[in-house]
């Protein structure tokens, strides 16, 4: 029954999509997961949706992905491959889970780089947390406190929109978004923003809830996703509809070889992803040269 | 295509007493010191076949990195502008050289790309772009390498005097000698190659470069000897690297007398198998003749 609904309204979804594939994902911009918003409407009610998870962010992350978001954060970082003295930008990482993982990363390096020269420029690593949500640039602070990161010169909260960052041009050697621009409204301005900010040489990677293929799979997922997700939001966090505009929103962002197409034509070079647990998650990743 | 005439030809070599005995003498033949001095033959038909490879590989491999739904990528890749594709090419080159000078300090490690990176004037990001990182370093110094033999070949004419022998220990030495710089960070270079994941390429580049020696010194052949002249060359370019790394003489002397000392033995080796084979015929030429004589006589009776 309930996967039958799901099948039905990815259906509705598709038709609605396929036919006029140019103009999609500007439509895309003023979706608000299946509903049609108007633009200036669409971040203020994603804004609501954050207000109203982050209290519970964190476990309900855990309770959705069974634990695995740790292991795509940490490939995602390992992607990117970090380095003392490194100027990082992580967009929607209010929480601080990539930006913690990136400051570990780039301590470790260093000790492990210590007779070669390149510890010396660990103090010039900088780490800015960009998220246009304040309670959860909230969540993250206080996880720094718990994690011992309070006193650390190398973390920078900032609250901005990723559409309008308050960065120089030039200035940052990666940019990376975790589960973030989804929720953004013009993807187009954020991928041009991104590009902006990078140094010649910089990498952009972004983590994102993609598109599954695999035909038995995408039944299994699609229906965890519309009867599962909702209802233990439901339970956990009491909050029925922010679930249920996340996983429309899934059902709604660009598949992986069009976003790739999006981040070639933001002006990156060597556009590639990679799929994880089958496409549930793509890390796409690019060069600005 | 070659290992089936191989096999067809072994075949018949068993078939036929005589033909046992020469066989062997052929697959060494190469090695005989009067070769004709420095003919410039049109490359065998295995020889383009690596380089082209090569070219294909590196144009394919800024596309590459995930495992799943590669045609897709691959369609992605044509569609994109070349230039763009060549540009990135061009960056993870300077990088890559760049890093060199910081090799010797650093090794062969994602802290040289980093201070190469930091060189060139590119973010070190780049860095993390670069697939098999520390691998793709000792690559890309063995290319630079190969191609800088290349040109020393094509410019110079120092080889032309030389015989066969000298000739192909020349060749070795100029390789080798470009690897001195590195020299206490080369055993890492060597683990770097071995490991499984690099083993294909750096086994393939080794295979050009001992091809390329054997094209610089002069050689044209193109069917079973190729096999063992490369195996027997390789074998001698492989063990006088890793002698070199122990080496502490002054300016590698045992290392060039070491690899002299190899050529020398090879040649020998193929004058004894050629002595060997002519013995063997000689007895079988006797055996035969005795039994053809003891079948006659029991027939006759």
């Amino acid at each position: 029954m309930a996967l039958q609904r799901s099948r039905c309204k990815l259906a509705n979804s598709l038709k609605f999509l396929l036919p006029r594939s140019a103009s999609y994902l500007h439509s895309h911009a003023t979706s608000f997961g299946f509903k049609e918003v108007r633009e200036e409407e669409k971040s203020k009610l994603v804004g609501n949706v954050f207000s109203s998870v982050a209290s519970n962010y964190d476990l309900m992350n855990d309770l959705m992905s069974i634990g695995l978001h740790r292991l795509w954060k940490d490939r995602l970082v390992t992607k990117l491959c970090p380095f003392p003295g490194m100027k990082h930008l992580d967009v929607a990482g209010g929480t601080g889970d990539i930006a913690f993982r990136v400051l570990e990363h780039i301590r470790s390096v260093s000790r492990r780089a210590m007779q070669d020269g390149l510890a010396e420029t660990e103090e010039q690593t900088q780490i800015y947390i960009c998220d246009i949500n304040p309670n959860m640039l909230n969540i993250g602070k206080k996880r720094a406190i718990e994690r011992g990161f309070a006193e650390d010169r190398y973390l920078h909260w900032v609250e901005g929109d990723a559409e309008a960052l308050s960065f120089e041009d030039e200035s940052m050697d990666g940019y990376t978004i975790g589960f973030g621009i989804r929720n953004v409204t013009h993807i187009e301005k954020a991928l041009a923003e991104a590009y902006r900010v990078l140094k010649r040489g910089g990498r952009f990677l972004c983590l994102e809830l993609s598109h599954v293929e695999y035909p038995v799979f995408k039944q299994l997922y699609d229906y965890y996703s519309f009867s599962v997700i909702p209802a233990v939001g439901e339970l956990v966090a009491g909050d029925r509809e922010s679930y249920q505009y996340l996983v429309e929103s899934i059902r709604r962002f660009p598949n992986q070889d069009a976003f790739g197409r999006m981040i070639v034509d933001a002006g990156f070079q060597k556009v590639e992803y990679e799929n994880l647990v089958g496409g549930v998650v793509a890390i796409h990743s690019g060069l600005k040269l | 295509m070659l290992s089936s005439a191989a096999t067809r030809r072994f075949l018949s070599a068993l078939a036929s007493r005589h033909r046992v005995a020469t066989a062997a003498p052929s697959a060494l033949r190469c090695f005989s010191t009067d070769a004709p001095p420095l003919p410039t033959p049109p490359r065998g038909p295995s020889e383009e076949q690596p380089r082209e490879q090569k070219e294909t590989s590196a144009g394919a491999s800024p596309m590459r990195a995930s495992e799943d739904d590669g045609s897709a990528r691959r369609q992605r890749a044509g569609s994109r502008t070349t230039d763009g594709a060549g540009k990135y090419e061009e960056e993870q080159a300077r990088v890559l050289r760049a890093a060199l000078p910081h090799v010797v300090r650093m090794g062969w490690s994602e802290s040289a790309m980093i201070a190469g990176a930091r060189d060139a004037g590119v973010s070190p990001a780049i860095v993390g772009s670069i697939p098999r990182k520390e691998a793709a370093l000792v690559e890309f110094f063995m290319d630079d390498c190969l191609q800088k033999l290349i040109d020393k070949v094509e410019s110079g004419d120092e080889l032309k005097d030389l015989i066969l022998s000298n000739r192909l220990g020349k060749l070795i030495r100029i390789r080798l000698k470009m690897q001195a710089p590195y020299i206490s960070k080369w055993p890492q270079a060597l683990s770097i190659q071995a490991q499984p994941a690099n083993l294909r390429t750096s086994f393939k580049q080794r295979a050009e470069l001992v091809d390329e020696i054997w094209h610089a010194a002069g050689d044209s052949g193109s069917d079973m000897d190729w096999y063992v002249k490369r195996t027997v060359l390789g074998g001698i370019y492989s063990t006088t690297e890793v002698y070199m790394v122990t080496d502490h003489s002054l300016e590698f002397r045992d290392t060039w007398r070491f690899l002299d000392r190899c050529i020398k033995d090879a040649f020998d080796l193929q004058k004894t198998v050629q002595e060997a084979a002519y013995l063997a015929e000689a007895v079988g030429a006797g055996m035969g003749n005795t039994m053809q004589g003891f079948v006659n006589r029991i027939l006759r009776r």
